[in-house]
């Protein structure tokens, strides 16, 4: 195991707290949860790319990224509108 | 060990350090509004370290670049959608996001549009 994927394993570890965050309470934690979790999401995916030596999975990270930042605009919205 | 190697795990020990900052402070916040701001830390200051371990790793490549674009993307998340959200706590609360007269900030009422 090198140093890479040791950092993402340690990474991983932040997903407890979001997971807790986006699977309980009310729906504002939930999303400030869900945010979280993209983000750190993306940086696992970067670590595990570059860990493991395959460098064009790069492209999942930042589909995951984009898709983010569109999901969240969208959660917000209706949450402030609707829910 | 080389120069090399010592500033990449520093670097990645930067990275680990503000996911789990983030993810505890975000945690340990009672109110929404406050743990939003811990998306911060791992949506940027983790996201460039990130970065920079990357081109240091893999050089002038592809990959370095689009792990930039990833860290530009991200800080967007953390600007525009942590700001999105923030408005529709508000929102959500009190059914509009304006300031109201008596909130603790300076702010100039538009008279002309209404």
């Amino acid at each position: 195991m090198n140093v890479w994927l040791a950092a993402a394993l340690a990474v991983s570890a932040a997903l407890v707290p979001c997971a807790d965050m986006s699977l309980r309470g009310n729906p504002e934690r939930r999303l400030v949860g869900l945010e979280m979790t993209s983000i750190i999401v993306t940086v696992i995916l970067i670590l595990l790319t570059v860990g493991f030596g395959r460098l064009p999975f790069i492209d999942l990270p930042l589909a995951l990224a984009i898709m983010s930042f569109g999901g969240g605009l969208v959660f917000a919205r209706f949450l402030g509108k609707h829910l | 060990m080389t120069l090399h190697t010592i500033i990449t795990d520093t670097l990645l020990g930067v990275v680990v350090l503000s996911c789990w900052i983030g993810a505890a402070g975000m945690w340990r916040m009672k109110q929404p509004i406050q743990a939003l701001h811990y998306n911060s830390v791992p949506g940027s200051l983790g996201i460039i370290t990130l970065s920079i371990a990357v081109f240091l790793e893999a050089g002038n490549s592809q990959a370095s670049w689009k792990t930039l674009l990833i860290a530009l993307v991200v800080l967007g998340i953390n600007s525009v959608v942590g700001h999105a959200t923030g408005r529709a706590f508000r929102a959500r609360e009190l059914g509009h996001w304006e300031p109201l007269d008596g909130d603790p900030i300076e702010f100039v009422r538009d008279t002309e549009g209404k």
